[in-house]
């Protein structure tokens, strides 16, 4: 039985369908991966790329940055305080959310994209009060509408920029390259 | 000059020998009445699960803290000796860390603690059978959470999965949250800022937590009495805990 299998394997027919499988099989892990890279709808189309253009700050919505772990993510009566004075709020498709929000008076469910896994604990202050911009890791989004990572938020790439911090400083170096400064 | 970390090398301990740690805790078992306020704060502080009955009669109890209790004595004339509050004592040269295969359970510099990295461990229980406190807990299940139970959970710490070992961390999430606070402000951290779960909930202040390598703290001062026990430091095993206890 395990003969027959075998020698149909190294016919021609057999060899083909092999690869067939190992194509199947590849294909699937490359589109698994794809599928856990791709950025989720949010509810509203937020357009970063104006509201920079307007001068507005990343820390006037996301002002949790600068004080503590969590950037956070606007509430619908921020975006209100700005918008109740424009006219396009009421007559806007894609601002259609943003007032049925407020008519209701529930949060917008925003889908946070920039996050860490659970065992990894991040800390938005330290890394202002090392006088790092947002765009260092965000990206620039004054290019960008809907929040993208630019990059994969990965421990490779977060202990990169600690190393290259830390510099010569050997002390710095062991407080920022120690496994409990990020897991617990 | 760079100092040679020996922890890459597998020469653990041979640098922590002569290295005081950094926190340290005072335990007086005088003042201890095992009310188990610790053992309860410290479930809910760092997402402890509850293993129900039957888990608990295999012995797969997970507590990062929990309270002893002896005897002294034969039968007619038994007397219970003081209770002693029994935590992960923070190793200075700890025998969990140099039997783990993944390095799961390493020692920090810069805090001169014992860490766990969850997401490191792979689950061979090594530690917890080298550990002559058996202070380590491991999780056997991914234990159930009923409904409102959830919304309790700690977000400072990580949730932990089935097949990992997990044990008492000094509450780094406050030393970190602590030591950031004081950063914010521009000062250094002071004695007795704030406490792990176990020492803030003691009613009898038998927990005292701090800096040992700062002879004026509060756990210093408490560490340097007479009544001051290290527990099987015959091990070579630097613990961080000193018990307190009239003998």
């Amino acid at each position: 039985m395990v003969k027959k299998i075998f020698s149909w394997l190294i016919s021609p027919l057999g060899w083909i369908s092999l690869l067939i499988l190992a194509l199947i099989v590849f294909s699937g892990i490359i589109w698994g991966i794809n599928l856990t890279q791709i950025t989720p709808e949010q509810p509203i189309e937020f357009p970063h790329d104006r509201h920079i253009s307007f001068g507005i700050q990343c820390l006037y919505c996301h002002q949790g940055a600068s004080r503590g772990p969590v950037a956070g993510l606007p509430t619908q009566t921020k975006c209100w305080g700005c918008h109740q004075q424009l006219g396009i709020t009421k007559t806007s498709v894609l601002l259609k959310p943003l007032v049925q929000a407020i008519e209701k008076n529930e949060p917008i469910q925003w889908i946070p994209v920039a996050t860490v896994p659970d065992f990894v604990k991040f800390n938005h202050r330290p890394h202002i009060a090392a006088s790092l911009n947002c765009e260092a890791c965000h990206g620039d989004l004054s290019k960008l509408t809907i929040y993208e990572n630019p990059q994969i938020l990965n421990m490779g790439w977060c202990l990169d920029c600690h190393v290259e911090k830390a510099g010569d400083d050997y002390e710095k170096l062991v407080k920022l390259t120690d496994c409990g400064t990020c897991h617990y | 000059m760079k100092p040679i970390d020996l922890n890459i090398i597998g020469a653990k301990g041979a640098i922590a020998e002569e290295a005081e740690g950094k926190w340290g805790m005072a335990i007086d078992e005088d003042l201890c009445t095992g009310c188990q306020a610790c053992v309860a704060a410290c479930a809910m502080e760092n997402n402890i699960s509850f293993v129900g009955e039957e888990d608990a009669a295999y012995g797969r109890t997970m507590h990062w803290i929990r309270i002893e209790r002896f005897w002294e004595g034969e039968y007619p004339d038994v007397r219970t000796t003081s209770f002693q509050p029994m935590l992960c004592q923070q190793c200075g040269h700890a025998p969990c860390e140099p039997v783990c295969p993944v390095f799961a359970t390493v020692h920090s510099q810069a805090d001169e603690l014992n860490l766990q990295v969850y997401n490191r461990c792979v689950g061979t229980r090594y530690c917890g059978n080298n550990c002559p406190y058996q202070v380590r807990a491991f999780n056997w299940r991914d234990y159930e959470r009923p409904e409102p139970l959830n919304n309790q959970l700690n977000p400072d710490v990580t949730v932990r999965q089935r097949g990992v070992m997990e044990k008492c961390t000094f509450c780094i999430q406050r030393i970190h949250q602590a030591e950031d606070t004081a950063k914010s402000e521009g000062r250094e951290l002071q004695d007795g800022e704030f406490d792990p779960a176990c020492a803030q909930a003691c009613p009898a202040d038998a927990i005292v937590f701090g800096r040992v390598d700062d002879p004026d703290s509060k756990v210093s001062q408490l560490s340097r009495q007479k009544r001051g026990v290290k527990h099987l430091e015959d091990l070579a095993t630097l613990p961080r805990i000193t018990y307190l206890k009239e003998s």
